[in-house]
């Protein structure tokens, strides 16, 4: 089959303001993925078409590109779910460094602010092994420990595209996963942070982000659990 | 298996602060104003409406039960619909509709707005906005 894919290209050193170029795939698949149309266009038409990709298994996070208008990641979306006719753009709220390539540091910056990492001051165990939970209280974070900080979602945010200073749907799901860890001891440090005035209370429940999300990560469902963290209190 | 901790935080380690105590007020005034139309329209019904006001009339006085509302329709006395009971409602129904209607144009307005200095101005007169328009509709409900 014949794609026509419309890509967004923007080149720093050259251009002053971005621009569209349409570039027309032959013996395309159905089962073929959008990464693999970038990659046949900067392959046989034009080299300096610049992108992100990695492990192109929906696993590192990297290509996550707006495609006819969603957020996604290129390496899941097959030709067959998105027709022949194709736009690629760069994911909005973050500055374009070139091309389908954004400046993600804002993104990881909102992350960092949330003590993304587990915090805890209780002794080793005496047998020097894993602190050990129940699969009840490992499966109460399940659904947050699958982020793969692609942005989709941070990116899809009304409220993100009006500020970076918002922390953004993943800054929240990491979080998520630390409050509700039976393990972890810093939920209120996390949840004086998500509660100031550039978090919580800044998510208008608009759904992009759990839309957006490419490990179909219920996102506003953990927003709303960690809202209700701060009102109740109840971090279990 | 590791030692449990606090299945409930106390108020002051919780991350509870202005914001976070605006966003519930804003979900419990939303439930607050369901009951209270809710009560204004099952009132009106109890007191005659169906024979003697249209939909678009008794919806009227649902969002707002003050007894202006009634007064072009074929209400025969307009006594039971001016009760202090009604008037306290219409109040109720005032005061919870502009502070959940103020604080989400505050919550809009912030993610414009992202200075301190400008969030600070636009909460002032957001609050000077709502003071005002609750004293104007207080003024209106009760001496109508």
């Amino acid at each position: 089959m014949k794609v026509t894919i419309k890509i967004f290209r923007y080149n720093p050193e050259q251009d002053k303001k971005f621009h569209y170029e349409t570039y027309v795939v032959e013996n395309a698949h159905e089962t073929d993925r959008v990464l693999d149309l970038l990659e046949h266009v900067k392959g046989y038409n034009d080299g300096t078409l610049s992108f992100r990709r990695s492990c192109a298994h929906g696993v590192c996070g990297s290509d996550a590109m707006r495609i006819n208008g969603h957020n996604m990641l290129a390496c899941k979306t097959l030709v067959r779910d998105i027709g022949d006719q194709i736009t690629v753009e760069p994911i909005m709220g973050l500055k374009v460094v070139k091309d389908l390539i954004v400046d993600m540091e804002p993104f990881f910056d909102n992350y960092k602010k949330v003590l993304p990492w587990f915090i805890s001051d209780a002794p080793t165990p005496a047998d020097g092994r894993e602190r050990l939970q129940s699969p009840e209280q490992r499966a109460r974070f399940d659904e947050s420990t699958k982020c793969i900080l692609c942005a989709a979602c941070t990116t899809s945010c009304p409220s993100f595209w009006a500020s970076d200073d918002y922390l953004g749907p993943a800054a929240f799901v990491a979080a998520h996963r630390f409050v509700f860890d039976s393990r972890d001891q810093a939920a209120s440090e996390r949840l004086e942070i998500v509660a100031e005035t550039n978090g919580l209370a800044r998510c208008h429940t608009a759904f992009n982000c759990t839309m957006a999300c490419p490990r179909e990560i219920q996102i506003t469902q953990a927003i709303g659990e960690l809202k209700m963290a701060t009102v109740t209190g109840r971090v279990e | 298996m590791e030692k449990a901790k606090p299945k409930v935080l106390p108020l002051n380690k919780r991350g509870m602060n202005f914001e976070m105590f605006m966003w519930i007020i804003t979900r419990l005034t939303a439930l607050a104003m369901y009951g209270l139309i809710l009560t204004a329209i099952v009132g009106a019904l109890i007191m005659g409406a169906r024979n003697q006001m249209n939909l678009a009339d008794v919806l009227r006085w649902g969002f707002m039960p003050n007894n202006p509302h009634v007064l072009n329709t074929d209400v025969p006395d307009l006594a039971p619909w001016s009760t202090p009971f009604w008037r306290t409602v219409a109040s109720l129904l005032l005061l919870v509709a502009t502070a959940h209607g103020v604080h989400g144009l505050v919550a809009i307005a912030d993610d414009y707005i992202v200075t301190p200095r400008g969030r600070r101005i636009v909460r002032v007169l957001s609050i000077i906005m709502m003071i005002s328009m609750s004293l104007i509709g207080l003024y209106v409900i009760w001496i109508s």
